[in-house]
């Protein structure tokens, strides 16, 4: 429904619109003509003209702008001749209408654009407001799903708050009951507490009546408790009496033990008498045997007085045996003397025998012919050191000799070498003068060769020309040219042919000889180059030296190693020294006599020590003596921190105390003596603390006891 | 690519110092096996992937540290052409063996030095050091044939330096050495693309 409401007003905007453009198109013509007209009427005097052109420039085309002026001057030349000013009217206004539908036409398109754009428009608002009417539509829908799910809720919460109400009714009921319950509880309890109020009550009544009586109680008791006091002041009363007759039995049993002591000493002195009486029975006996014991005296003296003799006799036996024995001392190094005298004529007497039987080796057996043969060989020997001291001499002047001879050669060998620089210097000679032979001898064939030359001429000009002048001309000069060919051929002569290619022959095989030498040396020279090159490329190889400078550190081990050793090495040397100085001296007596030295010390101080060891014990003893003296007791050292003490004034050396060295002092260390004074170790040790205390306490015990026994037994 | 040549650029001074720790190992070595110092005095060490023996002794260790990195200033200036390690007899100086360890310089890798701006290398450290060790093991093979050094020996190493050379403080010009008689052992060489390090062993031929 609510669809086709909208559509209906969506045609009633819409309908303008079509209107306007369904109107559009027959306007278009309809309103340029009638603009056409109306323009007209302004100008209404060539309406008729205006429309002719109209209507043939509707014939024309519309859009042409071009063709309606050619026809206009078409027209306007075909037409009737008009007025000049006619004319130009026409034309102004037909200019004027032209222009006039140009603007027009151009309006016509502007509105036909602006309808097509409306158009364009309308189309797109419709599609945007179709598209909003769906969507309307669905968000309707929605709207409805969701009012339909709220008013079930509401139908659900209604119930709930129902079923709520149910129940805090009940709930209600329930609290109600409840209290009601509380009620009769409350009143219930009030009853109990009265009733416990009422029973307290009887009860502190109760109390109060115990309390009394208690009270009583304590009374009489405090009167039982000065009834006891009185008996106990009785009691202590009968405590003192016995303790006073205690004592008295004390003092008997005191007594007593004295009385036996006494009787002992009695019995004892009765064994004595006893042993008294026997003796002197022995002693009758014995008076008996006098007379045999006096005869055994006289005999006794006898021996005493030989005896006597015999140790005056021994005496005297000493004084020899000391008298010998110094003498035998004084012998005892002669007798050695002796001795070694012996051993030495021994070894004479061997060197002797030696000697003799190499004399008669020597074929000699006396000692003047010994010394006979000694004399001349002495002289054998003198004359050969004559001989060889001229030897010598003569020795020295072969050698002086031989040096002038060396001399002599060496001047030799230089004037050999001179002969040979001469020799050399001849044989260039010789080789010139070849040289020069060869010139003359070339020179004389050419002046022959003229001489030929001349005496043809001469035959020739003596047979054309007989001149007498010169032919005596040419006769003179022949002359002299002969004349010159002797002297020349004296001259050769003068170096004789033969002698000169012998020399030469030789001097060639001289040269070839020194050619070969030449050749083996250059040979060696060769050998020795490469040789030198290649040592020289080792000694390149091995050292880049001529670049570069060693470097080294200053304090490198090797130096450092050197040092010590050289150090070492004086000190060594040093002591060497030292010794060896030591040994000269004699080192071996000073040892000696070192050693004694020692010796003697070693005993001194033995000597020494024994003395303190003997002055030590006896000191010692005399402080033990003068402590025990002292202080009343003997310490005695039994262990490792263990010392026992025993009094002066014991009755029997079981009776001592044993001491313990402990870190905090002294502790007393558990006997059977110390068991038995339990008195004094409660007292002195256990309240006190104190040893000294109880030992004086224990002396002072002692000593009043044995006084005591004294007192009794001098009673 | 660019990456790995990163990785593998070795400087003039990385160089000099991969001699150095080489020369360092290879004095200790020698000190060893030719038993100048008794062996407990020395600790054993894994370098090279082998095990080499450094000497304990404050005293040659302080002589390898200064002689060392006053070597490698040297080596990164061109300076040091051999350095020889010699054992000398102590009693009368003589010259017993001479250990020749002769630095060779080198170009490197030309278009990477362009590149850096300075000379590098471009060698694998690894082959570098696969190439020492085998130096090292030849080295512990000479005990086999060097004769036995039978006196009380101590060792000097002399550096073969160029002329223009300052001497710097604690240092001292020293005799070149020679040994009479002498039989020469060449090692294998290593290089590290800018250096390259030529190792000679020469020895007295016993008679």
């Amino acid at each position: 429904m609510a669809k086709e409401s909208d559509m209906s007003l969506f045609n009633d905007v819409l309908e303008p619109f079509r209107r306007v453009i369904n109107t559009d198109p027959p306007k278009d013509k309809l309103s340029a003509s009638s603009k056409l007209n109306f323009s007209d009427s302004n100008q209404s005097i060539k309406e008729g003209l205006s429309n002719l052109f109209s209507i043939g420039k509707r014939k024309s085309s519309l859009g042409d702008g071009s063709t309606p002026e050619k026809r206009l001057r078409t027209e306007s030349t075909s037409n009737a001749p008009h007025s000049p000013w006619k004319t130009k009217r026409l034309k102004i206004d037909l200019i004027a209408a032209k222009a006039q539908i140009t603007k027009l036409e151009a309006r016509v398109n502007h509105q036909h654009t602006i309808r097509k754009e409306m158009q364009i428009l309308f189309e797109e608002e419709k599609a945007s407001l179709v598209e909003q009417h769906k969507r309307d539509e669905r968000a309707l829908a929605d709207m409805e799903d969701r009012l339909q799910v709220i008013r079930r809720r509401e139908q659900e919460l209604r119930e709930e708050f129902n079923e709520a109400i149910k129940e805090q009714k009940d709930a209600k009921a329930n609290w109600d009951k409840e209290k009601n319950e509380l009620f009769k509880q409350i009143a219930e309890l009030k009853e109990k507490l009265l009733e416990s109020n009422v029973s307290s009550k009887d009860q502190l009544s109760e109390m109060k009546k115990d309390m009394d009586e208690l009270l009583q109680a304590l009374e009489g008791a405090q009167t039982e408790v000065e009834i006891l006091k009185k008996e106990v002041a009785k009691q202590t009363a009968r405590a003192e009496q016995c303790i006073t007759l205690k004592n008295q039995l004390e003092k008997q049993t005191f007594e007593l033990q004295q009385v036996t002591s006494k009787l002992k000493e009695i019995e004892y002195e009765r064994d004595s008498y006893k042993d008294w009486q026997q003796q002197a029975k022995t002693a009758q006996k014995r008076l008996s045997n006098m007379a045999e014991l006096e005869k055994e005296v006289v005999r006794l003296r006898a021996t005493e007085r030989s005896l006597r003799d015999a140790v005056c006799n021994k005496l005297l036996l000493e004084e020899q045996v000391h008298q010998l024995n110094s003498r035998l001392e004084v012998l005892q190094p002669v007798q050695q003397e002796l001795h070694e005298a012996k051993v030495k004529v021994a070894s004479l007497e061997a060197s002797l025998e030696e000697w003799k039987t190499a004399a008669r080796n020597h074929g000699v057996e006396n000692a003047r012919a010994l010394s006979s043969a000694l004399e001349t060989a002495l002289t054998s020997q003198l004359t050969a050191t004559a001989t060889s001291s001229q030897a010598q001499s003569q020795l020295a002047q072969l050698t002086e000799e031989m040096t002038t001879v060396k001399y002599e050669r060496d001047k030799a060998t230089t004037k050999l070498n001179d002969l040979q620089t001469v020799r050399k210097n001849q044989e260039s000679l010789i080789h010139r003068l070849q040289k020069r032979l060869l010139l003359v001898s070339r020179e004389r064939d050419s002046y022959r060769q003229q001489l030929d030359c001349y005496e043809k001429e001469l035959t020739v000009t003596l047979c054309g020309e007989s001149g007498a002048g010169s032919a005596a001309l040419l006769s003179a000069r022949v002359e002299q040219l002969e004349r010159a060919l002797q002297g020349y051929r004296d001259l050769l002569a003068t170096h004789d042919h033969q002698a000169n290619t012998k020399q030469v022959e030789t001097l060639r095989a001289e040269v070839t000889k020194w050619r070969d030498e030449a050749e083996a040396l250059r040979r060696d020279v060769q050998k020795l180059r490469t040789q030198r090159d290649t040592l020289q490329a080792h000694m390149e190889r091995l050292d880049t030296a001529p670049k570069t400078k060693v470097i080294h550190l200053t304090d490198n081990p090797a130096a450092a190693a050197h040092k010590q050793v050289q150090q070492d090495l004086e000190t060594a040397q040093e002591e060497i020294k030292r010794l060896k100085a030591a040994l000269r001296e004699g080192g071996s007596r000073d040892i000696s006599e070192e050693t004694q030295k020692l010796r003697q010390q070693l005993e001194s101080r033995d000597v020494k020590l024994k003395r303190m060891k003997e002055e030590f014990t006896s000191s010692a003893q005399e402080y033990r003596d003068v402590c025990y003296m002292l202080l009343g007791y003997k310490i005695d050292r039994t262990g490792h921190k263990n010392y026992r003490i025993s009094n002066m004034y014991a009755e029997s050396a079981d009776e001592y105390l044993t001491f313990t060295l402990c870190d905090d002092g002294i502790e007393m260390v558990h006997t059977e003596y110390s068991a038995s004074l339990d008195e004094l170790v409660e007292l002195h040790l256990h309240q006190h603390r104190s040893i000294p205390v109880f030992l004086s306490a224990l002396t002072l015990d002692l000593f009043t006891r044995t006084t005591m026994q004294h007192e009794i037994q001098e009673c | 690519m660019s990456q790995q040549q990163t990785k593998n650029c070795i400087t003039l001074r990385g160089s000099a110092q991969i001699i150095c720790e080489y020369l360092k190992f290879a004095i200790n070595s020698v000190l060893f096996q030719r038993g100048l110092y008794p062996p407990e005095t020395f600790k054993a060490e894994q370098q090279y992937g082998i095990t080499l023996l450094l000497s304990e002794d404050p005293l040659i260790k302080s002589f390898l540290t200064n002689l060392l990195t006053q070597s490698e200033e040297w080596i990164v200036n061109k300076k040091v052409t051999k350095l020889s390690l010699i054992i000398l007899n102590v009693a009368n100086k003589e010259v017993l063996e001479c250990w020749d360890f002769n630095v060779q310089y080198e170009d490197g890798d030309i278009e990477l030095s362009k590149e850096k701006k300075e000379t590098v290398g471009s060698k694998d450290l690894k082959k570098i050091q696969q190439e020492i060790r085998d130096v090292m093991l030849q080295v512990a093979a000479t005990i086999s044939y060097l004769p036995f050094l039978d006196c009380r020996c101590s060792f000097d190493v002399l550096i073969h330096a160029k002329t223009d050379c300052d001497i710097p403080e604690k240092w001292a010009e020293a005799e070149p050495v020679a040994i009479a008689n002498a039989q020469n052992v060449q090692l294998k060489t290593f290089s590290t693309s800018l250096h390259k390090m030529e190792t000679v062993v020469s020895y007295k031929l016993s008679d």
